[in-house]
This record gives C-alpha cells, sequence and structure tokens, in this order.
C-alpha cells in the first residue's frame, strides 16, 4: 500500500510549531492553549495509525449474461487489523451500471472482521466488459495518514446481445450436400413432391405414381415413378461490418448489427445450416462455417469482441481465407455502408459470383439533421448518395434493403427476400 | 453541508469572543476575524483545505491582538482552542465529505464520537495548563509549553496502548 500525508498534518504540525514558538516569543500562555489542542490531535493521530492489513476478493455471481440482465456484485473483505475508515471503489467498465447498492462505499474494518458486500450491476450493454481495478483507500482515525491500494482483481462479465425471434430466414439460392431443412431445387430423395418422370431399372416401386401410369398406360405401356426435391443444408456466411459506426446517446449501428447477427445466427443454426461470420474492419476475425450449438456460441463469444477499431489499412477481401467463405454459401452483410473499404469488398464478392445480401444498418437516425444553412444541405446530400449507393449495389445484383431502428428485422429480411425472389440477376 | 456550517460555527464563536473580549484593537482584531471567517467560507466553497490553517492562523492572530496588554492568563483560552480545532476538524470533514461515497452510518458516529472525545480531552488538558500557568504570565508562558508536551506525550501513550 502506498502512503500518503494529507494536507491536514502538514497543517497541524505548521500550527503546532508557529504557535508554540510564538508562544515562546511574546510569552504569553494563551497562545500554548491555542496550541495544544492540534497538537495532541496531532499526536493521537500519529499514534494510532496503523498500517491497514487486509485482503480483498471481488466475484460476480454469473459470469454470463444477457443484455440488460442484472448480476450481484460481491466484494469480500477480511481485516487482520483494524481499518478506522475504508473507501471502496469497484470501477465500472462503460456498458456495466449500477443498479442497486453503493459503489462506492466507506466502511469500518474491526481487526478479525469478515465483511461481504453486495451491490447490482446490469450489463447495459453486450460484449465482454471486465469489472475493476478495485480502488482502496484507507484513513487513520483522525484523517492524517492516507493509504492507498488497487487491487488487481478483474471478474469478467460476458453480456450476450438479446437477439429478436426471427420466423423466416433468406433462403440461399444453392443448397449444400448434407441435410437440413431448406428444399433442394435439385431432385432426389426427399418430402417435397417435384416431378414425375418414367420408371428406370433401380428405381424403387414405392415411388411408383400409380395414378399417371395408369393415365399414361393409354399411350404406352410404361410406368411413372414420383421424384423429390431434397432437403439439404445451406452454407451462411454472417458479415459484419465494423470499420466504421454511426453513434448516438449510447447505441450505434454496431449494436444493431451485432444483434440481428446473433437472431440471424441463432435462426440458421436451429435450421441445421453450417453458419460461419466474418468481422470486417480494424481488426479482422473469421469462423469457418459449422454448425450446432457450439457453433452458435463460437460466434456469439465472437460478437462480443466486436469492436470499432481505427485503422487505415485498405483490406480487400482477399485477406478471408478461402474456407471462410465456400462456394454456394449465402453472405449476408450487416453494413451500414459508411466506409468504402466494406463497400469495395461487398461489390468484389458479387464480382465473385458469391450470393449476397446486404442489411443496411442505417445511420440516418443516429444523426441529427440541422435546421437548416449548408449543414443541413450537406446531410440531405449524404442521405441522397447513401440512396444512390444502395442503388448502385442492387444494379449489381446484390439484395440491398435499409434498416432502421424502428423497423423489425423480420420486416427488413422480408423485403431482401422479395428482392431476391423477383430481382433478375445481373452479370457484373 | 452540517459539518461545514458547524465549522463556521465554532470558528464564529471564537472569532465573537475575541471581538468582544478586545480593548483598544478591536477593530484590527474584528478585521482579523472576518478575514478568517471569509478564508474558511472560500475553503468551504472552493474545497481547499489550503485556506484552512489560514484562517485559523488569522483567528488567532486576532485573538492575541485582542488579549494584548492584559497582565493576566485569559482562562478563555483553553475553549477558543478547543473552538479552532473543531472548527478546522469539522471544516475538513466536510471538504472530504464526497456524496457519492456513502458512508456507514456507524462510521459518522465514530467520527463524531471520536471528535467530542478529542475535544474534551483538549479541553481538559488546556484548562490544566492553564490553570498551572497562571501565577504569572510571563513564567508561565514556559511552564505551559513543558505540560503541553508532557499531556500530549502521556495522552499518545495510553492511545498506543489502547491500540495494540
Amino acid at each position: 500500500m502506498i502512503r500518503h500525508a494529507t494536507p491536514k498534518l502538514a497543517a497541524y504540525a505548521g500550527l503546532s510549531a508557529a504557535g508554540l514558538l510564538a508562544a515562546l516569543v511574546v510569552a504569553r500562555p494563551e497562545l500554548v492553549a491555542l496550541t495544544a489542542p492540534f497538537l495532541l490531535a496531532l499526536a493521537a493521530g500519529l499514534v494510532l495509525a496503523t498500517p491497514p492489513r487486509f485482503d480483498v476478493d471481488v466475484t460476480l455471481d454469473r459470469q454470463r449474461v444477457l443484455e440488460g440482465d442484472i448480476v450481484t456484485t460481491r466484494v469480500a473483505l477480511t481485516a487482520s487489523g483494524p481499518v478506522d475508515r475504508l473507501d471502496l471503489y469497484v470501477r465500472l467498465p462503460p456498458g456495466v451500471e449500477l443498479e442497486q447498492g453503493d459503489n462506492p462505499m466507506a466502511l469500518r474494518l474491526r481487526s478479525g472482521e469478515q465483511r461481504e458486500l453486495e451491490f447490482d450491476v446490469r450489463a447495459a450493454r453486450w460484449g465482454g466488459h471486465v469489472l475493476g481495478p478495485t480502488y482502496l483507500r484507507a484513513r487513520d482515525p483522525l484523517g492524517l495518514l492516507v493509504w492507498e491500494r488497487t487491487q488487481p482483481i478483474r471478474p469478467e462479465l460476458r453480456a450476450y446481445p438479446r437477439e429478436d425471434v426471427l420466423r423466416r430466414v433468406l433462403r440461399p439460392a444453392e443448397t449444400q450436400v448434407l441435410s437440413g431443412n431448406e428444399v433442394a431445387r435439385a431432385k432426389g430423395e426427399g418430402i417435397e413432391f417435384a416431378d414425375i418422370r418414367p420408371w428406370a431399372p433401380g428405381d424403387s416401386l414405392r415411388r411408383v405414381n400409380w395414378r399417371a401410369s395408369a393415365r399414361h398406360s393409354a399411350l404406352r405401356s410404361e410406368l411413372w415413378v414420383n421424384e423429390a426435391h431434397p432437403e439439404r443444408n445451406t452454407d451462411v456466411i454472417l458479415f459484419v461490418d465494423s470499420f466504421a459506426e454511426a453513434r448516438l446517446d449510447g447505441r450505434s449501428t454496431l449494436d444493431l448489427a451485432v444483434r440481428a447477427t446473433a437472431a440471424l445466427a441463432d435462426s440458421y443454426v436451429g435450421r441445421r445450416d453450417r453458419v460461419g461470420l466474418i468481422g470486417f474492419g480494424g481488426i479482422l476475425r473469421w469462423l469457418v462455417p459449422g454448425t450446432g450449438i457450439v457453433q452458435l456460441y463460437r460466434i456469439v463469444d465472437a460478437l462480443l469482441d466486436t469492436q470499432i477499431v481505427l485503422s487505415y489499412y485498405w483490406r480487400e477481401i482477399d485477406v478471408i481465407p478461402r474456407r471462410t467463405l465456400p462456394p454456394n454459401a449465402l453472405v449476408i452483410a450487416l453494413s451500414p455502408l459508411l466506409d468504402a473499404r466494406s463497400v469495395g469488398a461487398l461489390l468484389d464478392l458479387r464480382a465473385r459470383g458469391i450470393d449476397l445480401a446486404v442489411i443496411d444498418v442505417s445511420p440516418v437516425p443516429f444523426t441529427r439533421r440541422p435546421a437548416d444553412g449548408l449543414d443541413a444541405i450537406a446531410h440531405d446530400v449524404w442521405t441522397l448518395r447513401r440512396g444512390a449507393l444502395r442503388h448502385r449495389l442492387q444494379r449489381a445484383g446484390v439484395a440491398v434493403a435499409e434498416w432502421q431502428v424502428s423497423t423489425p428485422l423480420q420486416a427488413v429480411l422480408e423485403e431482401v427476400r422479395s428482392f431476391r425472389r423477383y430481382a433478375r440477376h445481373a452479370r457484373v | 453541508m452540517i459539518t461545514g456550517l458547524a465549522a463556521l460555527a465554532a470558528l464564529a464563536a471564537a472569532d465573537t469572543y475575541a471581538v468582544t473580549a478586545a480593548g483598544r484593537f478591536a477593530s484590527v482584531s474584528l478585521g482579523l476575524a472576518t478575514a478568517s471567517i471569509v478564508l474558511l467560507v472560500l475553503g468551504l466553497l472552493l474545497r481547499l483545505p489550503s485556506t484552512i490553517p489560514w484562517a485559523l492562523l488569522a483567528a488567532a492572530a486576532g485573538y492575541l491582538v485582542g488579549i494584548q496588554g492584559r497582565d493576566t492568563v485569559d482562562g478563555w483560552a483553553a475553549v477558543i482552542g478547543v473552538a479552532l480545532l473543531l472548527a478546522a476538524e469539522l471544516a475538513s470533514w466536510s471538504i472530504d465529505h464526497d456524496k457519492r461515497i456513502r458512508s456507514e452510518r456507524a462510521l459518522v458516529v465514530r467520527r463524531a464520537a471520536t471528535l467530542a472525545v478529542l475535544a474534551a480531552v483538549a479541553l481538559f488538558v488546556n484548562f490544566m495548563l492553564l490553570a498551572a500557568a497562571a501565577v504569572t504570565a510571563a513564567a508561565g508562558t514556559v511552564v505551559a509549553a513543558v505540560g503541553v508536551a508532557a499531556a500530549v506525550t502521556a495522552v499518545a501513550i495510553v492511545l498506543r496502548l489502547v491500540r495494540t
């Protein structure tokens, strides 16, 4: 612990010395009487001041919570000597707020006393939060000396984003070879009826369509069998643009993008699809596609570390490993379309023939349009240029929908879905 | 707020006595008393602990100016000394207080009790010293100084023994 003398110690020592000296010079015993209380306080304070001896431990009742959940923080104090006044403060990182209880607080510990303090914090924002360090300041009974210590215990709290429940997600243009919930365009073994064709050696008799065979038997005596679309899984890559964000009043486009990504990952994993992740920004990170609940946890854990990091490095899509972008995968990009590098990467993906859909997490609600003047015109021009950018992507055959903060994600997905259903394929 | 007002009250009481007991230097005493109050108010408002000793020095100087010319020892000096200590302690308490830090009630009670005990002991020591020094003012100063040292040492030893 680091010991400091308070200004009071110096003041009392100075007053005592000056008073006694002045008393001897002017020969007035009253001055001694004025000085004596300060001298007494000084002596008593220094004698009573013993270095505080105590241990501190900070724990959380849960390490993993959902965004908005409340967690109880416990501070365990064990004193091996008396501590007359202890100021204690557990630093809370941005995104974690004090919900109930006291932090900081001042208390007294007797020798040998064990105390457990509790206060509730709320994970106001998703992400990996590290609480602490814990700052401790002890004082002697008369406040002449101060001991300060910083406790390096830093419990970690991982707050997962609250995700929307999606009834329907985007269907990739192509399916993969493993079984899943998506009806493939190809014909094979499955439940969904596709067509009928003449019987061929090797076809099971169970697949014979007797009604069609009877109808055709008048012309040619042959059997007809049913064909079906097989149910296959798909590969979906979630592309989160973390180059730039728009932030207002503690909310940002990145928050929306992360929540939407978590919701999409949950829905696709539930359909037994393989889901991968690309965090494209100042820090590039990726997860190769996988399936199952473990992959969902991997994705959400990776999302927690997503943050905006300033970088001047011009990244291209080449830096992403090939395994992360498997053939016939649907890439769903969540981007505010604020950074030219991510827009360039999206166009590059489309140029390579990758099935791409873009959800434009609109930064417009996170800005305040000036009332008038050049700033207002600039804001309007910027909004128009954003529209032109979306149009440019659409002309390249990319399904783009603007997502305003007030719109449910499902509605935006439906907009993208209808575009993909009715738009013609573009040659790029 | 309460401790700050109490500090002001203690200092004002000491200053009032100094001004009312002053003889021909009453105006000087009044000026110093006013300066001490102003300094303390500034220190409390601006949360500047460095102004407290200057406020006390001004008050003590005002008192000293007021009793100049007396042949006898002023017994009220014992109370004035304790009032100055109380003013200093309460002002420090007020400046130290941070409303963001919630203090346990027991902590506040203990601090108030410590202050009360300190004031009582200081008052007792002062009375004893002034009684011993009241033979004559000139010789009594040395006696009082030695007495202060002895009393403070005795109290310190007792506290040390209690603490261990």
